[in-house]
């Protein structure tokens, strides 16, 4: 019985003359959107790679000179990106994914790529992510609304359910048919999340992404299926059934993802740069550093039994580099925690927003598995931080055991440039970051359920709709 | 008659209660999102005073304390010496180059909360200059401001067609529309007043909330300025009620009437511009700024390695610093001749970034007429003061004061270095060799920002007429079986 109401169903849905021509527009959309997304990432980690290799040669080829110079001179670190940015490249332009790592100063990433753009590109571009996320729902709703409704209109919805069809099956028939058509359209997603399988080395980390990537869409697809078929069970005609429909999909990806984000910078505001800087600055460079430094030379001097720096059996501007970079790490720690607290205040907040819509939900999660959100991004900086730390200790303790023992000014060469090791970022696992997501994944399982028990409810009044 | 269908539709739209719903909604929307921009404009506008004000006090700070500098007989560091020229070229300047948003900025942000709107100026290459920016949460970014740009371009077309769908449609289907025809009216008549009324309940209200909140909160505001906006959103939604008006006219079903439109809506506010916006970019892609960074590590590089050439040339450049200086090589001169050379080396790749943004300017320009969207929110930005147009401007005006700033230092590093001002005897201090701060070049707020061009509007106008011309033949057709019907 239920393989012919799926037949029926699927019959009607043929029939309907403007199926074949969404599904095609929305094929096209989708896979234009696929091949930019790909172009896009290859040639940004083309440029990654390349520009991370020269710098990495320059460094080397620094040639000699001191190693507080080369602390200076410095290095810049790219992040990579992970295949699944061409699916959705999340906030990758909207954060400088370039970082200057030098002496005394801790940077924020570099050159955000939408600086670059035009004022049009406001209004968004194509990428899968779009299609999926704000597309997709308009096409489920586009074909779904009138698949009870215009049968109720028609009367022939009495007519089978008088003529013993179950309620329960023809409801799910239609769900299924619908579900069906739309999860057709991410072929061309699912064909890429195979292919970059074979395509990386590291494909037990990356086939987790793909796999929790293509769970969150196949979620939200069965999501917008269910409500679809229930708004337009639910209510009389096609005509309040679409607008019902098209009222939920304006509120929950246009309006509500909009007025989180402006609600939750409002309630955890930023300092301008202008403020951060100064504070920084001020924070940084007071007297209370320059006794610290001289209590830390005194401390060196009474360790050591000698009355003057430079009887001390090592170079104390080594040391004393290296104490100047610890102190203003701890402020910097500081300082750029409090930020990072409001940032990330920010971002659940918006999270937490996922309760009332479910765009917010899979658009958090989507980036996450394809490594382009705030978190990723957040790790990458404080990654880089790590190396900037880790180069300066090396040169400043280079500087500190050698200086003294050269006559004239002390210089270093390839054999410390080699001690540093190169920068490699890999995204963690996903699994390392998983805390982050939790309202999210918590709202798309609540948001599924929500739809269930709304398909529940009107299978209930299909039930009684002979009597109707 | 006219008097009566008016009578009898404005009833009708009272006894709905979506009317009075979507009423509530403009409302709502224009109140919220004027709030949000003029908050967000608010922000920006006390971080530029908090420049202007710390530069100011820089300034009254060194006066003050000049006495106590010359008078000290401690050692002072160069770099740390707001008196010495090299400090205050490379260290210690508070100078900012400053765009504070116009009156009119909360209409639409734009590219307001991306582009930097505020400079800390040094001697530096301006590439290091140029990429700052304020830190804001890139999800922030990525969803856009709730603004009255956004809800005039997206959301009150959707509730224009909220209330215009089934306008003319409920009276055909329910055979009001006979009556009408039988007692003289016209369905012309009709579905104009269904269609003006329908489209008051929605534009009124946001006009008048956000006219009313600019006239409060931002009295700076003129009054020609308001009257661009509230013509933009005349003709923007103009154009919309044209639309239904046509759409009803062809006499389908209200809810083929309401996908049609939505599916219109979709085109013109979503995907044409996303598509308009992939096609730019990749027609005409932006060069990578990591490739960018790599050429400016490489040019400085070879200004550095190379620095006395680059001196030299620095020298034949600036042949009235050379002639007068005897020795000219210290590190404060080589460093801006380095600069120099940089800024040299990169202008080629920065021309690129120019002639690319012209280039895709350009086919913006023509592109945005295929989106009535993208077209209003061009104009939209532009008349705020937040578009590419007045930023240019702002650009070329820092460009200039960061060239002023480098000569007057360049200048002055030599002349001083000539006297001997920086090392008078060994072991001693420099001699102040700026005393008064205010003798710094200022960045001049006052530049030059061209006139907002209405006249894309016309296009709306042309659209809309085309719905009209074509409404009223629709609607002639419409009517004729219905009369004959009923007389037969």
């Amino acid at each position: 019985m239920f393989r012919q109401t799926l037949t029926k169903e699927w019959l009607d849905a043929k029939r309907q003359g403007q199926l074949w021509w969404l599904c095609l527009i929305a094929s096209l959309l989708l896979l234009l959107a696929c091949t930019t997304g790909w172009q896009n990432y290859q040639s940004y980690q083309s440029d990654a790679y390349d520009v991370a290799q020269q710098e990495q040669t320059r460094w080397l080829n620094q040639g000699e000179k001191g190693p507080h110079s080369a602390a200076h001179y410095g290095i810049y670190v790219i992040k990579p990106a992970t295949p699944l940015v061409a699916l959705d490249d999340g906030l990758q332009a909207y954060q400088g994914n370039v970082v200057r790592l030098e002496a005394h100063t801790r940077n924020d990433g570099m050159f955000r790529t939408v600086q670059d753009n035009l004022p049009m590109a406001r209004f968004g571009s194509l990428t899968p992510a779009f299609v999926l996320q704000v597309l997709l729902p308009l096409l489920i709703l586009l074909i779904g609304y009138p698949m009870f409704a215009s049968e109720r209109e028609q009367g022939t919805l009495k007519q089978l359910l008088a003529s013993g069809v179950e309620p329960l099956q023809l409801f799910a028939a239609k769900c299924c048919v619908l579900f069906a058509i739309a999860a057709t359209l991410l072929l061309p997603v699912i064909v890429y999340l195979l292919f970059i399988q074979f395509e990386q080395n590291e494909s037990a980390k990356l086939a987790y992404r793909s796999a929790g990537f293509f769970v969150v869409y196949i979620s939200y697809v069965a999501l917008w299926s269910i409500i679809t078929i229930a708004i337009s069970c639910l209510l009389k005609s096609s005509r309040r059934s679409l607008i019902v429909l098209l009222t939920i999909w304006a509120l929950s990806t246009l309006l509500i993802p909009k007025l989180a984000m402006n609600y939750s910078t409002g309630v955890y505001p930023l300092d301008s740069n202008q403020a951060f800087q100064n504070r920084l600055k001020r924070e940084v460079y007071t007297d209370h550093r320059e006794m610290a430094f001289e209590r830390f030379e005194q401390s060196l001097l009474q360790k050591y039994a000698v009355s003057s720096t430079s009887e001390l059996p090592f170079d104390f501007a080594g040391a004393r580099l290296q104490f100047g970079e610890q102190y203003a790490d701890a402020i910097f720690d500081r300082l750029f925690g409090e930020r990072l607290e409001q940032l990330q205040s920010q971002t659940d907040s918006y999270f937490l927003a996922s309760l009332l819509s479910p765009m917010i939900a899979v658009q958090s999660l989507s980036m996450a598995f394809s490594a382009s959100d705030f978190h990723h991004h957040q790790h990458f900086l404080a990654r880089a931080e790590l190396h900037r730390r880790m180069m300066q200790r090396v040169l400043n303790h280079n500087q500190r055991d050698h200086a003294h023992k050269s006559e004239g000014q002390y210089v270093a060469n390839l054999s410390l440039w080699q001690q540093i090791p190169k920068f490699e970022y890999h995204p963690p696992a996903f699994t390392d970051l998983t805390h982050h997501y939790r309202v999210n994944w918590f709202s798309l399982v609540l948001w599924l359920t929500a739809s269930l028990l709304l398909g529940t409810f009107a299978v209930r009044k299909l039930t009684k709709e002979p009597l109707r | 008659m006219k008097r009566l269908l008016l009578n009898t539709e404005f009833k009708n739209l009272l006894r709905e209660k979506v009317a009075v719903i979507i009423a509530a909604f403009s409302i709502l929307l224009a109140g919220l999102a004027f709030l949000n921009g003029h908050f967000f404009s608010q922000s920006q506008s006390e971080v530029v005073e908090a420049a202007w004000t710390s530069q100011q006090h820089n300034i009254t700070e060194a006066a003050t304390q000049l006495p106590l500098r010359l008078s000290t007989t401690e050692p002072v560091k160069w770099w740390q010496d707001r008196y010495d020229l090299r400090a205050q070229a490379f260290y210690v300047m508070v100078n900012y180059a400053t765009k504070p948003p116009l009156p009119a900025s909360p209409i639409a942000i734009g590219q307001a909360d991306v582009l930097p709107y505020y400079f800390r100026m040094l001697v530096q290459e301006k590439q290091q200059v140029v990429q700052q920016y304020d830190y804001v949460h890139p999800l922030n970014l990525l969803l856009g401001q709730f603004d009255l740009s956004f809800v005039l371009i997206y959301l009150l077309p959707l509730l224009i067609i909220g209330i215009c769908f089934n306008a003319l449609s409920n009276e055909q289907h329910s055979g009001q529309l006979r009556l009408l025809l039988l007692q003289g009216g016209s369905a012309g008549q009709l579905l104009t007043i269904q269609i003006l009324l329908r489209g008051a309940i929605v534009l009124l209200p946001f006009l008048v909330i956000s006219n009313l909140f600019f006239m409060l909160f931002r009295e700076q505001i003129e009054l020609q300025t308001l009257t661009n906006f509230t013509l933009i959103t005349l003709l923007y939604g103009g154009f919309w009620l044209a639309l239904c008006a046509w759409v009803n006219s062809r006499g389908k079903g209200a809810a083929t009437n309401a996908a049609i439109l939505v599916t219109c809506w979709l085109s013109f506010v979503v995907v044409l511009p996303a598509l308009i916006n992939t096609f730019i970019t990749h027609a005409d892609p932006t060069p990578s700024r990591i490739q960018y960074i790599d050429s400016l590590r490489a040019s400085t590089d070879e200004a550095k390695k190379a620095a006395e050439k680059t001196l030299a040339q620095f020298f034949q450049d600036h042949p009235e610093l050379a002639s007068s200086s005897a020795s000219g090589s210290d590190f404060a001169t080589k460093k801006i001749a380095t600069i120099n050379a940089v800024e040299q080396a990169m202008q080629a790749f920065d021309e690129q970034y120019q002639q690319i943004q012209q280039a895709q300017l350009g086919k913006a320009m023509w592109l945005k007429y295929l989106s009535v969207a993208t077209l209003t929110h061009s104009i939209l930005v532009e008349l705020s003061g937040n578009g590419l147009v007045r930023h240019n401007a702002f650009m070329a005006q820092v460009q200039r004061h960061h060239q002023a700033l480098q000569s007057f230092f360049a200048t002055g590093i030599v002349e001083a270095n000539q006297k001997g001002d920086f090392s008078p005897c060994k072991g001693c201090n420099a001699r102040p060799t700026i005393t008064d701060l205010s003798t710094l070049p200022q960045f001049d707020k006052d530049f030059p920002t061209p006139n907002v061009n209405l006249a894309p509007m016309l296009w709306l106008i042309v659209l809309s007429l085309l719905l009209i011309h074509r409404t009223s033949r629709n609607v002639g057709v419409l009517a004729a079986p219905q009369t004959s019907k009923v007389v037969v």
